[in-house]
């Protein structure tokens, strides 16, 4: 699912953001890069902040063991 | 949601309604700027274009959450269990000078005769500067009016907040 597309999804609901946005699939990266866009006190902020939550971005840690 | 961030080192709480029967979606209860703002009056901080201020309250009671019970019995039992289940959000009873000509108050014994009406309220604290607002999303309902002889009139009505439509903003 796009990103705009949740945001839309979660800012027409009235129903509990948590429980909404846990239900909605999108790319964590995308997440997080609208949401330094996002300008703070709007809807957008506010819907991309609850995808956030529950779409961190994850960094893989690079294993320390030599590999053969 | 938003947090408020700021402390007010010393406040004046208002309560707002919204004039129109249109509440704002979950996410715009916590979006200050061209949304709860528009319900807050001017002299809370807000621009008061689209709410009324509930201007007589005297008194909220407590209000938030409490410890809801499930109660089973077995036909034939002498004994019931209780069983402690999820919190359950507690409704909000209201005491105000009861004034026929209050557009707010007017509005609420409106929604409490239909029972159906959803509309957005906002509780503000205002620090003279700066505005911190709980929005939330309910239905009005119990609307009593105690016209004792001795005693300035009052009205008693009851707030229920609809499940998770609420939000916090500020200035």
């Amino acid at each position: 699912m796009k990103v705009a597309d949740a945001v839309e999804v979660l800012a027409t609901t009235y129903q509990s953001l948590d429980f909404v946005a846990q239900g909605l699939e999108v790319k964590a990266s995308e997440v997080a890069a609208a949401l330094a866009k996002a300008k703070p006190d709007t809807v957008e902020f506010v819907c991309l902040t609850a995808l956030s939550k529950y779409n961190p971005v994850s960094t893989e840690v690079a294993s320390s063991e030599p590999s053969e | 949601m938003a947090l408020p961030s700021k402390v007010l080192p010393g406040f004046v709480a208002s309560m707002w309604m919204q004039t129109s029967a249109a509440p704002f979606t979950t996410a715009n209860l916590a979006v200050w700027v061209a949304q709860v703002t528009t319900i807050v009056g001017t002299s809370a901080g807000g621009t008061g274009a689209s709410g009324t201020a509930l201007a007589t309250i005297e008194a909220v009671p407590a209000f938030g959450q409490d410890d809801a019970v499930a109660s089973f019995m077995v036909a034939g039992a002498r004994q019931s269990d209780k069983i402690p289940t999820q919190s359950a959000p507690t409704s909000m009873t209201i005491t105000a000078a009861w004034n026929p000509s209050d557009a707010g108050l007017l509005l609420v014994r409106a929604d409490a005769y239909s029972g159906l009406v959803d509309r957005t309220y906002v509780i503000a604290a205002y620090d003279g500067t700066n505005t911190v607002a709980y929005a939330f999303n309910a239905r009005a309902s119990q609307f009593q009016i105690d016209a004792q002889p001795g005693a300035e009139a009052k009205c008693v009505f009851t707030l229920h907040p609809r499940g998770n439509q609420y939000g916090w903003s500020n200035s």
